[in-house]
């Protein structure tokens, strides 16, 4: 028999135990229920022209597939099975329609190198497969996701499509796709299923913005769907979606007394025609941020006042909950951020974020080093050129030396479809006008020529520019192939299209970091920022006329063959069986015919009067045919005339 | 009847006596909502499917984008999910740059309703609305990668409507200007579903000119189709929108479409009043429809 202490030191173990036990499994439950996490956030800036820029980021986040099972509350079930099916380390998908307008609205900030996509659609892929895999799986992706998201992504699935490249795109080891799709329409049939894959819809939260004519009234609007899946951290989905709009407001055309022009003075419903009443109910973090630029800073410090949502050049509508500076390499602020917590707000007090301008203010974006656009040269069905020039912005290279030796390197990525034949070898390269040696520019060209109907041409090239230089044109040139009849889209005549090439800087970085003053919670819009992001910028869509054969032919064939066998069958028959000449022979032996003439024989033949062979002209054989002749002429004439004059009245 | 009059051929006496003795089958059967008993006996009606097909690219041709969109939101008005529908539009009307009302397409000059609305969901657009496809889509032979949401997932017990519009003739259907379906691939389609169960009764709608000669071939029992014109004539757009500046509605579909907006889900009207409702006159054409094919009497819900 224990003594009764000991009893109840061993009962008081148990019970320790006990709840340790039950405390480890709550925390473990509570770990894996809790792991799928849903934030939105959408980024406000107004813009240098006269135009407002609106970014909308959500991310859902899913924890690896061994804890959670297959069981989701918040992340999308259709993008897991997509991760799990195919074996996605990364992905990303992006439907644009517009031009982004490196001019205006920077190249070296992150939401250009992150969001500026080029035309249409562009899918790439990295999968976790052995190399043999992967084209069958690209295939197999490209339908389902034509399937989920409503476009004609399967047109990347044949090998002409697609291509592998190497390091001018992004470093990997082989298992990586592209394909791009210029020609590609992007409308609301895009965002629906878009839409569809966040937990609150487009019926609460910050999607609830978006208006669909606001966003395709656009000047660019693009739609991002970008996935990072790994064993350890789960699957990440971010899906965003970047919009320039001209805000329509009155104050736009306003004259300021000093006679400058002010910006257009906007808010969110001037933008989406609604106001933000709430947050989504399952998201863990809702927030609305304002933008203001390092342009504008720079102004606002000049004329004295500090950076507050209320100085001398702007105020914001509704006072922020916090502002963000963002702080560069030597300390110095440059850009600022409001921030909108849209937890405190609902329906009765809905969140309206809007700027208004005091006084007149021009202001600049950052751009890359270098404005890259291409073109296309020479004329004529046969042969052309691509050129692709690069414009220096100013942008100064931070380094010390300024000798010979400073130079900025460019990365150029280009995919051209099989039927522009380039021949990689005229490539030349022009510096500042004047003809230079490939070797003294390029430093490194991976080409994989281009296949009749089994490849397009890819093209991977890191050159080196002197830092001096002010403009250099690289010209390459092609032949125009020849498509089969079946091959020829439906507007044939409208010309084919040569996808954007990529150009990136990789000694540029436009990461901008934001101290964050909760170090509980960061923004995943601010830690996008904040990754070391290459300067990159698309080029512009070419659009090459080829020949195209007369479509209307075969019809055209068809009819002449039938015509001329017509003839000839008839003709034919003719000549076997008729005999020229049988019913006048036959006429006069019954000396039925005289000279009377063809018309009155026909008139006396219709009256079914019988001709009566013993009438015989006896006027003078030689006038009368000339009288007569000269009674149809007038005939004719005045017939004519009459129906002339008919027709005319 | 509007009809007894332009109706021609030899069975004329027939369908007349028809004609008139239909009205009285629908004051019979109104009263019973119960639908009758199937022609097979193992197949129920438990699904309905919509298959609309629009086949005409380029901006002069919006009339017939509006006449599919206005369809298909008649046919999620009245139930049918957008998993049940396969919409095939040809070119992208509402995104178009020459469209001055970007994500909004309408079909009336009102501007009253805005077909493309927030949900829409196309299956098959663009390049992708081919004969090839359509013919898969209706067979259901596709290759193993299209995703289920690009299928005809129909069977026997689904009823099934099929819209077609754009330019026709006689006995074809253009597709974008560049190939054509014949009748006798349209008949051969149908037959082949008829034989793999893909469809308990199949109701073919076509705006097009000479529409009627598109389903001339057809043999298969359980069909029923009608068409805006019949052979020889052309079908007429019905106003034009000078804001849009073209054409917004054709006057087979904006009848159609003027009929439907009348009903809600719990209608229980039936296809004999559609039909009659079709006004030669006002149609500048004459809406052929074929019933030879088509056993039971006209008395169903479209939407049911």
């Amino acid at each position: 028999m224990m003594p009764p202490s000991t009893a109840r030191r061993l009962c008081f173990l148990s019970l320790l135990l006990l709840l340790l036990l039950l405390a480890a499994a709550a925390s473990a439950t509570a770990d894996a229920a809790a792991a799928e996490e849903f934030t939105e956030e959408l980024l406000l800036r107004p813009l240098p022209d006269r135009k407002a820029l609106a970014h909308f980021h959500f991310r859902s986040s899913a924890p690896p597939a061994s804890a959670a099972g297959r069981h989701h509350h918040l992340f999308p079930k259709a993008i897991s099975q997509l991760v799990q099916k195919f074996h996605i380390s990364e992905l990303e998908l992006s439907f644009t329609q517009g031009r982004w307008n490196y001019e205006q609205w920077g190249g070296y900030d992150p939401m250009s190198t992150n969001n500026a996509k080029p035309p249409g659609v562009e899918l790439w892929a990295i999968f976790d497969l052995p190399l043999a895999e992967i084209d069958a799986t690209w295939k197999n992706l490209t339908h389902t996701l034509s399937g989920l998201f409503c476009a004609s992504i399967n047109f990347l699935e044949s090998s002409t499509a697609f291509s592998a490249p190497r390091w001018g795109f992004k470093l990997n080891e082989g298992n990586l796709r592209y394909g791009a799709l210029p020609r590609e329409a992007v409308c609301t049939e895009n965002l629906t299923p878009w839409l569809k894959l966040l937990p609150c819809r487009d019926k609460a939260g910050i999607a609830s913005l978006l208006y669909r004519p606001s966003v395709y009234k656009g000047y660019y609007h693009s739609q991002k769907l970008k996935l990072k899946s790994s064993q350890s951290l789960g699957i990440i989905l971010d899906q965003t979606l970047t919009v320039v709009l001209q805000p329509n407001t009155v104050s736009g055309k306003q004259l300021h007394s000093t006679g400058g022009q002010l910006q257009p003075s906007w808010s969110m419903e001037h933008l989406f025609s609604k106001k933000l009443s709430g947050k989504c109910l399952v998201s863990k973090s809702s927030r609305v941020f304002v933008e203001i630029e390092k342009g504008i800073v720079d102004n606002v410090d000049k004329a004295g006042s500090d950076v507050s949502s209320n100085n001398d050049l702007f105020v914001l509508s509704t006072a922020p909950d916090r502002s963000l500076k963002e702080l560069d390499n030597l300390e110095v602020q440059s850009s600022s951020l409001y921030e909108y917590d849209v937890n405190n707000y609902n329906s009765d007090k809905p969140l309206n974020v809007g700027i208004t301008w005091k006084l007149p203010l021009i202001w600049s974006c950052t751009r890359a080093p270098y404005h890259a656009s291409r073109f296309l040269m020479g004329s004529g069905n046969e042969r052309g050129s691509i050129a692709m020039s690069f414009l220096s912005t100013g942008l100064d290279k931070q380094l010390v030396d300024s000798s010979n030796d400073c130079s900025i390197k460019a990365v150029v990525f280009q995919v051209v479809p099989w039927y522009v034949k380039v021949y990689y070898h005229s490539l030349e390269v022009f510096i500042d006008g004047n003809s230079k040696a490939i070797s003294e520019v390029v430093d490194k060209i991976h080409v994989t020529p281009s296949e009749d109907k089994l490849l397009p041409g890819t093209m991977e090239m890191l050159l080196k520019f002197p830092c001096s230089m002010q403009l250099a044109t690289l010209t390459l040139d092609f032949d125009k192939g020849f498509l089969h009849i079946d091959e020829y889209p439906p507007d044939a005549n409208q010309g084919f299209d040569i996808p954007s090439a990529l150009v990136s800087f990789p000694e540029f970085n436009s990461s901008r970091s934001y101290p964050e003053a909760d170090p509980l919670f960061v923004s995943p819009l601010l830690e996008n920022f904040k990754e070391d992001g290459v300067v990159k910028s698309y080029t512009e869509v070419l659009l090459v006329p080829l020949t195209t054969p007369d479509f209307s032919m075969p019809y055209n064939v068809i009819t002449f063959t039938c015509t001329v066998l017509a003839l000839y069958f008839g003709s034919l028959l003719n000549a076997l069986r008729r005999r020229i000449g049988e019913e006048e022979r036959g006429l006069k032996k019954a000396g039925i015919l005289n000279k009377r003439g063809l018309i009155p024989l026909l008139i006396a033949k219709l009256r079914g009067q019988k001709v009566d062979p013993s009438e015989s002209e006896s006027t003078s054989p030689a006038s009368l045919p000339r009288s007569k002749l000269l009674l149809k002429v007038v005939f004719v004439a005045v017939v004519a005339i009459v129906f002339h004059y008919l027709s005319n009245s | 009847m509007a009809f007894a009059r332009w109706v021609p051929g030899p069975s004329r006496p027939v369908l007349f006596f028809l004609l008139k003795t239909l009205p009285l089958l629908v004051l019979l059967t109104f009263s019973s909502a119960a639908p009758p008993a199937a022609s097979s006996p193992a197949a129920v009606h438990n699904n309905n499917w919509a298959v609309l097909v629009c086949t005409s690219r380029f901006w002069f041709n919006y009339r017939h984008m509006a006449n599919t969109l206005s369809l298909y939101r008649t046919v999620k008005r009245l139930g049918i999910p957008d998993e049940r529908i396969i919409l095939m539009l040809a070119d992208d009307m509402a995104c178009n740059p020459r469209n001055n009302y970007p994500a909004q397409v309408f079909n009336n000059e009102n501007h009253q309703l805005n077909l493309y609305g927030d949900n829409v969901e196309v299956d098959y657009r663009g390049y992708e609305v081919t004969v090839e496809n359509f013919l898969r889509v209706l067979t259901g032979r596709h290759e193993s990668a299209v995703p289920r949401s690009k299928r005809l997932l129909s069977d026997e017990g689904s009823h099934i409507l099929l819209y077609m519009t754009g330019h026709g003739g006689d006995e074809f259907l253009k597709f974008q200007d560049n190939e054509e379906l014949q009748s006798h691939d349209l008949a051969d389609a149908v037959k082949q579903m008829k034989e793999k169960h893909r469809f308990k009764e199949l109701l073919i709608m076509v705006d097009t000119c000479q529409a009627a000669t598109l389903f001339s071939q057809l043999q298969s029992p359980g069909v029923l189709a009608i068409g805006s014109s019949m052979k020889g004539e052309n079908s007429y757009s019905h106003h034009l929108d000078s804001d849009i500046g073209v054409s917004v509605v054709d006057r087979f579909t904006f009848h159609t479409l003027a009929f439907f907006e009348k009903l809600n889900m719990y209608s229980n009207a039936s296809l004999n009043s559609l039909f009659n409702s079709y006004d030669p006159s006002m149609l500048l054409s004459t809406a052929y429809y074929r019933m030879d094919l088509y056993k039971r009497a006209l008395n169903e819900v479209m939407a049911r």
